[in-house]
């Protein structure tokens, strides 16, 4: 059977959609086989309708089906309101929404927290503007108090560390080496270098009573 | 009975809630179908909502007997579309015959990229979008019809009330002016 480019694009969609007798598929199949230009154009159109069928249908508006329900019979009173908000869920779900509300919901937490409010141990009271307002107050007076007590005794320790830097460092550091070079065993390490070691420890003790 | 059929004698008795479902089940359908044709969500928004309206003025008309219910919805959104494309087009020749400075007549929905295509979910669907509003309107609703809203020919020949030679040969011509204009658009669909 004689075929040609202009038969292949005549009859194309019959081939895709299975439509040609045996004998022109066949005929079909020879020429597009020979020919390069007929071959790309069946490849394409192929995948073309391919993915045209595949395509997810769009969402159509939320409030659509609201509004044209309310423009012919009225509003609906049965359940109308849940379904209003039923009809957001799907936009309010996508991860972007989703992370922001959770982002925000954890923001407000932690200022409550910092606020002195934990919502196991609420109270009916707990909501009067004048009980938010003494807690509030309360809790930033604690929180400076707070800083203020850590930054005094910061002060305190590095105080006492640069006043007893002067003491151990003379001793220490010349005094060793030629005493024992080179200590045979750790007993005499720790005897050659009692000063550093001590040093530290009475730091620790300071801090350990300043906490 | 196919049960959109159900829904339309309940509606046609009065019943408010049968109506809301006939809605609810077809509103993505009409949807889709216009936001194809015209390649705006606002339009397609408006003309599903304008849709509705004359369903629900004309489903008394409708006849179980002559053909399925959504063959009959999807005619009367055809219907709506052509309209609009006549009116959107008259308007857009004014326009162009008001400005002086108009290069060319605009015949055919522009092609670029509106806010609505970047929302689009795939960028796919999005070049077939900016594809379908290269093709002549005839050839566009063939394959709408056939390819992305699935009708069988002889739905879209009840629809588009022509022979079957002619849908079959608008679907082919359609298919094959779109695989050529993503083709220059760099994109090759397997």
């Amino acid at each position: 059977m004689e075929w040609n480019c202009t038969l292949t694009e005549d009859r194309l969609s019959d081939y895709l959609d299975g439509t040609l007798s045996g004998e022109e598929a066949a005929a079909f199949e020879a020429h597009a086989a020979t020919c390069a230009k007929c071959a790309k154009l069946v490849a394409d159109v192929r995948g073309l309708v391919t993915q045209m069928q595949k395509l997810e249908p769009l969402a159509a508006p939320p409030m659509l089906v609201t509004r044209i329900v309310n423009a012919t019979i009225g509003p609906q009173k049965q359940s109308a309101g849940w379904k209003n908000v039923l009809a957001w869920r799907p936009a309010v779900l996508q991860p972007r929404f989703a992370l922001g509300l959770v982002t925000v919901a954890a923001t407000i937490l932690i200022l409550m927290y910092t606020a002195g409010f934990t919502p196991t141990r609420w109270k009916h009271a707990d909501l009067s503007p004048a009980t938010v307002l003494r807690t509030a107050n309360r809790q930033a007076h604690l929180t400076f108090a707070k800083s203020a007590k850590f930054v005094n005794d910061l002060r305190v320790v590095y105080e006492i560390q640069t006043r007893l830097q002067p003491e151990t460092q003379p001793q220490s550091a010349p005094a060793v080496p030629q005493q024992n070079p080179s200590p045979a065993n750790p007993q005499d390490r720790s005897q050659a270098s009692p000063h550093p070691g001590h040093s530290q420890s009475r730091t620790g003790v300071m801090l350990a009573s300043l906490m | 009975m196919e049960p959109d059929a159900q829904l339309v004698q309940d509606c046609l008795r009065g019943d408010g809630p049968s109506w809301e479902e006939l809605v609810r089940r077809n509103a993505r359908r009409v949807f889709n179908l216009c936001y194809r044709f015209t390649g705006n969500a606002t339009d397609a928004d408006d003309l599903s909502q304008e849709v509705f309206l004359r369903i629900y003025k004309t489903l008394p008309s409708y006849k179980a007997s002559s053909g399925a219910f959504p063959t009959w919805l999807t005619s009367v959104t055809r219907n709506l579309l052509v309209d609009h494309y006549r009116r959107t087009r008259r308007d857009r020749l004014t326009d162009s015959i008001d400005d002086e400075n108009a290069p060319q007549l605009e015949e055919k929905p522009s092609a670029g990229r509106s806010p609505d295509k970047i929302a689009e979910a795939g960028e796919l669907s999005a070049q077939i979008q900016e594809g379908l509003a290269q093709l002549s309107p005839e050839l566009r609703e063939a394959v709408i019809l056939r390819d992305l809203q699935g009708l069988e020919y002889a739905e879209i020949q009840a629809v588009l009330q022509v022979p079957e030679g002619t849908v079959k040969s608008r679907i082919n011509r359609g298919r094959i002016e779109l695989a050529k204009i993503l083709g220059d658009m760099g994109l090759r669909p397997n």
